[in-house]
């Protein structure tokens, strides 16, 4: 009994280690999944300027990209469509309940199928906005769903006041998957320009598509030198920054895959305590099947022989353990990800493949083979006399 | 007929440190055993009759002295050729049966053909049902050693020890947590190998009528031979009820 019990526990120590690797590593794989997605329907020819600010976007006053800069730089060869668009934090009420989202001041007259490679998702729910409409509004997914911005959701035809003024909803964006961009607030450039007089012509981003056959970080980098020139700024103190959306996506997917990292470390440093455990675990159990080890010296085992079946019991241990705890990191990954969808953040989801499974369960094996590989030393030196006297 | 010796133990001694004492538990032991004979070794406790027999069976090395295996010096051999020698050659039956006792009758006969890694997994796992009916165990095949009495533990041992068809089978008092019923029927198992199947053996023990199923018996005192008496006639035994067991179980 006390052997089944320490076999179980030795499993459970192994087990939680497997299962946040399991579960951290099937999200890492669901986010570079969902960056896949978006570099594909976003395209990677494009090119975002942004202010350099010390705040957010929207809330710092002095940084801006103005008019002529925009001009400028969508005429620089090897630029096809640009996108100016305003960004602001602003007041939105629906109901007696009101928040602070972000707008952002679109021009209904860039090319739609542009437009929505840039939003990577357009409006599937009502209409887009037509040039010059003052008091209409497009909102994000959000904005619909019951108790995500506001208690009830909005309906298509509803009233919302932006800073006091009174607009219509007239559609909604897809689903984008973070809150932050599913409540987001979409006007056009004269109800933008309405509501902040002071902005007009500070935009608060560019993107660019680059012509076809262009490399877009080589474009980049020309923008980048001569949006300088034309500002007349120093190299290394530029107010705004060039950025494909390939090294965008990239960056975000560094930071992704270091923390990544360092949690898998994380759940390492639980493998090697557990792998500690095992070793125990197996010490014990040499020591109390001396007198088996000597019997099946009798019957013929070679070293070899015992070896082999105890560091096979090892790893069979940390297999069985790695088995359970792929499934309970599946149980616990998937309702994390059910979590994360229902509070707005679907774009945070975690896959599955096979090969993650086999591996997780493959790399237990090991941890527990590797850990029983001293213990089954001493087992195999045991001298038969001894081994077969021992009680 | 003339017997071929299949075991000669020459001047063999086997010394122990114990701490600070010298343990002599063999002191020039000498020993020949013909091909097919049946041997009884007794003596008090501390006699060296067990050291003597793990001597035989390669279980442990003496200090001195030669140990021939059909005439194959096997005293200093490495630890690996003497597995092997154990595995092919020897049969173990101990007092404590000493199955495996997560292991299945079945599994626990298999094992040593496992070791040996010559046959595939079907036709150990049939020559070990075989070999089960064969000590009366058919019905058991699938029990685990706590699930069997002691007397059919030690008819599983028996099985066991013949798995890889050895010529020589060790007892160390195989009946000696035996009552006297199942020790018998145990004796009578042995007493058919050693004249059916031919296999040589030998046996500690410390009951004088066990011995007596032995064609000679070899007394130890203090690691020497002191008495040896060879027996003119064997007994005839009958088995139980008349059983009829085949006992043609050789591997080709």
């Amino acid at each position: 009994m006390h052997r089944k019990m320490r076999s179980w526990l030795t499993v459970l120590s192994i087990l939680i280690g497997v299962m946040a690797i399991y579960a951290i590593v099937s999200f890492g794989l669901g986010i570079q999944s969902y960056m896949d997605t978006i570099a594909e329907e976003a395209g990677t020819d494009k090119i975002y300027i942004q202010p350099r600010g010390t705040g957010a976007p929207g809330t710092d006053e002095n940084f801006f990209i103005s008019e002529d800069e925009a001009n400028f730089v969508s005429k620089i060869k090897g630029i096809d469509k640009t996108l100016a668009w305003y960004l602001k934090a602003g007041l939105i009420k629906y109901k007696d309940q009101q928040k602070y989202y972000f707008l952002a001041g679109i021009d209904p007259e860039t090319d739609q199928e542009f437009l929505d490679q840039v939003f990577t998702v357009t409006v599937d729910k009502g209409r887009h906005l037509k040039k010059g409409e003052l008091d209409k509004v497009v909102l994000g997914y959000n904005y619909q769903v019951d108790d995500r911005v506001f208690e009830k959701g909005v309906q298509l035809g509803d009233k919302v006041e932006i800073n006091d003024v009174k607009f219509t909803v007239v559609g909604f964006y897809e689903e984008i998957g973070n809150p932050s961009d599913d409540g987001n607030i979409y006007l056009t450039f004269d109800a933008f320009e309405m509501l902040y007089p002071e902005t007009e012509g500070k935009y608060g981003a560019l993107i660019m598509s680059t012509l076809p056959g262009e490399n877009p970080s080589d474009i980049a980098d020309k923008v980048e030198d001569k949006l300088r020139k034309y500002k007349g700024e120093d190299e290394g103190k530029e107010t705004f920054f060039v950025q494909t959306f390939e090294d965008a996506l990239e960056t975000f997917g560094n930071v992704i895959n270091v923390l990544n990292g360092i949690l898998v470390l994380i759940a390492l440093i639980s493998l090697v305590v557990a792998s500690v455990n095992i070793m125990n675990t197996m010490y014990t159990a040499v020591l109390e099947r001396t007198k088996e080890i000597g019997v099946m010296k009798a019957i013929g085992a070679k070293n070899g022989d015992i070896l082999f079946i105890f560091i096979f019991e090892s790893g069979f241990l940390g297999a069985v353990g790695g088995a359970i705890g792929v499934l309970f990191g599946y149980l616990i990954a998937s309702s994390g990800g059910k979590a994360a969808a229902a509070a707005g953040y679907s774009s945070l989801y975690p896959i599955f493949p096979w090969q993650l499974t086999a591996a997780c369960i493959a790399f237990a094996f090991f941890v527990g083979a590797i850990a029983g590989v001293l213990p089954a030393m001493q087992a195999a030196k045991q001298k038969p006399v001894d081994a077969l006297r021992y009680e | 007929m003339k017997r071929a010796t299949i075991i000669k133990l020459k001047n063999v001694w086997k010394i122990y440190q114990m701490g600070d004492v010298e343990v002599k538990a063999l002191r020039g032991l000498d020993l020949e055993v013909k091909d097919g004979e049946f041997v009884s070794v007794m003596g008090p406790s501390g006699s060296g009759k067990s050291t003597a027999v793990n001597m035989i069976g390669c279980l442990d090395i003496p200090t001195k002295g030669a140990i021939y295996l059909d005439g194959k010096n096997i005293a200093h051999l490495e630890e690996s050729e003497l597995a092997q020698i154990r595995g092919r050659r020897i049969g173990f039956i101990f007092q404590q049966f000493n199955l495996i006792p997560t292991l299945s009758a079945v599994e626990n006969v298999t094992l040593p053909m496992m070791f040996q890694n010559k046959s595939t997994a079907e036709e150990r796992r049939q020559r070990a049902e075989k070999l089960l009916t064969m000590v009366g165990l058919g019905d058991r095949l699938y029990h685990k050693p706590t699930e069997l009495s002691g007397g059919q533990q030690q008819r599983v041992a028996i099985a066991r020890s013949i798995a890889n068809d050895p010529e020589v089978i060790l007892a160390d008092e195989p009946t000696g947590n035996l009552d006297s019923v199942t020790g018998k029927v145990v004796m009578d198992f042995l007493a058919e190998l050693n004249e059916k199947e031919d296999k040589t053996i030998i046996m500690v023990t410390h009951d004088r009528y066990v011995a007596e199923h032995a064609d000679r018996i070899e007394y130890l005192k203090d690691g020497v031979i002191v008495e040896s008496k060879e027996k003119r006639k064997r007994m005839k035994r009958r088995f139980l009820n008349g059983r009829n067991h085949n006992l043609e179980v050789r591997k080709n």
